[in-house]
């Protein structure tokens, strides 16, 4: 498994994985971040990600993109 | 008879635009009681008795951010009769998700398939009223920016609130979890009403606490659900949350399938996209956000803003309202006190004030644009990676450009922040950045005592934006502000064309903002220092004197001038000067022009004032005046603004405090240190305090952050080894 943060702008992978405490998961799973759900990558600058995850746009920094595993 | 109507939705749905469609302008806007999420209601357009409560936007029902904390409480306590649930109709598989979780409160719910035109535009197909069977609601399509089919949802959320009975639950968990919240549901029955008995059944099985207080739950009842949420805990092998979030999603997708038709692939590179690989990018970024910028104030601060405010402070103000109404009092034969308490107090006062409101909306209308096209939340995430380094997040900078025009609707901008560490950080450094009527303050020093270099404005920002960044570093190693940023995470919204509606509608509010403390705090304070310096203990005793420096107000400027003698500028004239300007920073200027009897309204570009201020002053104290004056507190109409948003006195002080604090050492540091240079002021005990607050200073910086609770979590381990 590897950190989202290694999958290249245009990329489309599928969650297998996501790391850290209750609290940050939930966030992420109310934006639509689950296991088995699949996700774009659209930018990327300096480790930050703007990503495509249903059909909406959201960015998330490093420290927590590195918490997304595909 | 009375209805009640919430709105909810995920944020960027189109709620507030539906919203202000809905009640006009016939809206209450407030905060929810202790929290400072705003609280929006009004009356339905031609439906008097129909109120409609605007919820915050959220993603769900969870306890866990301020807005979800808000909506919830209010849902399962008030119980609306009847909920509008607005989704994005170009995101529905997420706003979903909501939906599921609003339908088990029990409560009537009319699903809004916002932005059906765009979904059509797409070549996209929702079967509206299969995915209406699937959910058990009623499913109708509308677009809020078109002002299309906003009132026949709320109509049919009046008709079902009228009928008060809620659609079957459709089946979203299945096997095991099923299982288990039919095996909490029975025990809990009687505890909760009929309609609601799913929504507790399943927050129960998620071990919420809250639900599990409401309906107060004995600790053999627990125990007993406890072994159904293990039992089913253990047959999935996942965590009861996990279980809940992945059937929940598992639920949408079959619905999704059954209900919508895509026409284009799952992922294709939209405008949106484009446009961000090239405003996100990260070498073009910064240079297009600079350009952005510079655009923004160059139009609203530069010739043609200006323009704006010269004339209306000159034509409107002076001549038309306060020379007219003297004259037209003259003419009544009003007493010359009233006369003057009328046209010099609170016309010159409040006039100075309402000067800036072109220029403002200006500024504001230019930023609403922006916040409408989708650009200030990829601002926030561009600067993100520059301010995380100094302990603020990217988040932190939207209040501050705000603030950039007053301070009043910056400080209210940091509600966007969610992490509570990070809000409060932002509110205490937000007025750091000059704001619009502390540049006549600059504007002055400039002109009498630096030859109206351009420069000393360009410092201002540079001290404003340098007080930020130290004041970010140094709060971040105090125990309260210890830790991490909290993670950025973000919805961009896609870009779109701004609409007109919005963008007045967000400019409004914001110089509302503004204009409205011109009628309140300063009209009254224009009223209470045009009497202290009106009067005063003369030679006949008490009443008007004629020379300032009798009156009252010289008394009071007298008593703590000696407080500022450090700092350059010891005279009761500065000391009144920095005791208006706490009413409204331009006030400064106006007080100078009074007090140095330069007569008539004072403009910070008088000639007269400029020589007698460059007499006053000598370039180093001018300089340090002007720091004081532009770090120290804000104006009352400010500080109202951080008492609101920290809703805590103890916080407030201590933000106003530490401003005050931070000005008077960073004018100390410059005053006596700059004097030693310049010969000024002589090596003395000003110049051992100013290096002690220097060292001090440096000391906050570089020492290690106190770390709280990690740190004793630290000793602990050591302590157990």
């Amino acid at each position: 498994m590897m950190p989202l943060t290694m999958a290249k702008p245009g990329e489309t992978v599928v969650i297998r994985r996501i790391t850290g405490r209750d609290e940050t998961r939930r966030r992420l799973a109310e934006l639509g971040f689950v296991v088995d759900g699949a996700v774009t990558v659209v930018s990327e600058a300096a480790g930050n990600l703007i990503l495509q995850v249903k059909e909406s746009r959201v960015a998330l920094d490093k420290p927590l993109a590195c918490r997304v595993q595909f | 008879m009375s209805l009640t109507i919430a709105l909810a939705g995920n944020p960027n749905c189109g709620k507030t635009t539906l919203f202000n469609d809905l009640t006009g302008s016939a809206q209450y806007v407030g905060n929810w009681p202790g929290v400072t999420v705003e609280k929006k209601e009004g009356r339905l357009r031609g439906h008097k008795e129909v109120l409609i409560q605007d919820l915050p936007g959220i993603y769900s029902l969870s306890p866990y951010t301020l807005e979800e904390v808000v909506a919830r409480g209010y849902l399962v306590r008030q119980r609306p009769d009847a909920i509008i649930n607005i989704l994005d109709g170009t995101n529905i598989e997420r706003s979903l998700y909501l939906t599921t979780q609003l339908i088990e409160l029990g409560i009537p719910v009319v699903v809004a398939v916002n932005m059906i035109d765009l979904v059509r535009k797409n070549g996209d197909v929702i079967d509206l009223a299969k995915l209406g069977q699937e959910l058990g609601c009623t499913v109708l399509g509308m677009s809020a920016l078109k002002g299309e089919g906003g009132m026949a949802v709320a109509e049919e959320a009046i008709r079902q609130a009228a009928a008060g009975k809620a659609g079957e639950h459709p089946h979203v968990f299945t096997g095991s979890a099923e299982h288990a919240l039919a095996h909490i549901e029975e025990p809990v029955s009687d505890k909760a009403g009929p309609g609601s008995l799913r929504w507790y059944a399943i927050k129960l099985f998620e071990r919420d606490e809250k639900a599990a207080a409401e309906l107060g739950l004995d600790a053999a009842l627990a125990a007993h659900l406890e072994q159904h949420i293990q039992d089913c805990e253990k047959e999935l092998e996942d965590d009861a949350e996990s279980i809940i979030t992945n059937q929940r999603y598992a639920y949408i997708s079959r619905v999704v399938e059954r209900c919508v038709r895509k026409k284009a692939p799952q992922y294709s590179l939209s405008a949106s996209d484009k446009i961000d690989r090239i405003v996100t990018n990260r070498i073009a970024a910064l240079p297009i956000f600079v350009a952005v910028m510079f655009l923004v104030y160059w139009v609203s601060m530069g010739p043609f803003g200006s323009f704006l405010t010269d004339w209306t402070n000159d034509v409107l103000g002076g001549e038309w309202l306060q020379g007219g109404t003297a004259a037209l009092l003259e003419g009544w034969g009003v007493a010359d006190w009233l006369v003057g308490l009328i046209a010099d107090g609170i016309m010159a006062g409040v006039g100075a004030v309402l000067g800036f409101v072109p220029q403002m909306l200006v500024l504001f209308l230019m930023l609403s644009v922006l916040e409408d096209l989708g650009y200030m939340a990829r601002i926030a995430f561009i600067l993100d990676r520059i301010f995380r380094r100094f302990g603020l997040s990217g988040k932190s900078f939207i209040p501050m450009l705000i603030g950039s025009g007053c301070g009043v609707p910056g400080v209210m901008a940091s509600r966007t922040i969610e992490n509570d560490r990070d809000r409060k950080m932002t509110i205490m450094t937000t007025c750091f950045i000059p704001c619009g009527a502390k540049m006549p303050i600059i504007g002055l020093f400039a002109g009498a005592l630096f030859g109206g270099s351009s420069l000393v404005a360009l410092s201002a920002y540079f001290a404003g934006v340098a007080a930020i960044v130290l004041s970010g570093i140094l709060l971040k190693k105090c125990r309260a502000f210890a830790g991490e940023v909290a993670p950025f995470v973000m919805e961009l919204p896609a870009y779109h064309l701004p609409s007109g509606k919005n963008v007045l509608h967000a400019t409004w509010e914001r110089g509302w903002s503004f204009i409205k403390r011109a009628g309140t705090v300063i009209l009254a304070s224009s009223v209470i220092l045009w009497f202290l310096q009106g009067f005063g203990f003369g030679e006949a005793g008490f009443g008007m004197v004629e020379d300032n420096n009798s009156s009252l107000l010289a008394s009071v400027g007298g008593a703590v001038a000696f407080l500022f003698a450090p700092l350059g500028f010891g005279d009761w004239q500065s000391a009144v000067a920095t005791v208006t300007g706490l009413i409204a920073k331009e006030n400064v200027v106006n007080t100078f022009g009074v007090l140095f009897h330069v007569g008539g309204e004072a403009a910070e570009d008088d000639a007269g004032l400029w020589a007698a201020v460059a007499l006053h002053y000598t370039q180093l104290s001018a300089y340090s005046f002007m720091l004081f004056n532009l770090l120290c507190a804000p104006c009352f109409a400010a500080m109202g603004a951080i008492r609101r948003e920290m809703n805590n006195g103890r916080w407030t002080a201590a933000a106003i405090g530490y401003m005050c604090a931070f000005a008077y050492g960073a004018s100390l540091a410059v005053y006596q240190l700059g004097g030693l240079v310049t010969g000024e002021c002589g090596f003395g005990p000003g110049t051992l305090a100013a290096l002690a607050v220097l060292a001090g200073f440096v000391w906050l910086l570089v020492r290690p952050a106190q770390t709280g609770a990690v740190r004793s979590q630290g000793r602990l381990a050591a302590a157990a080894q």
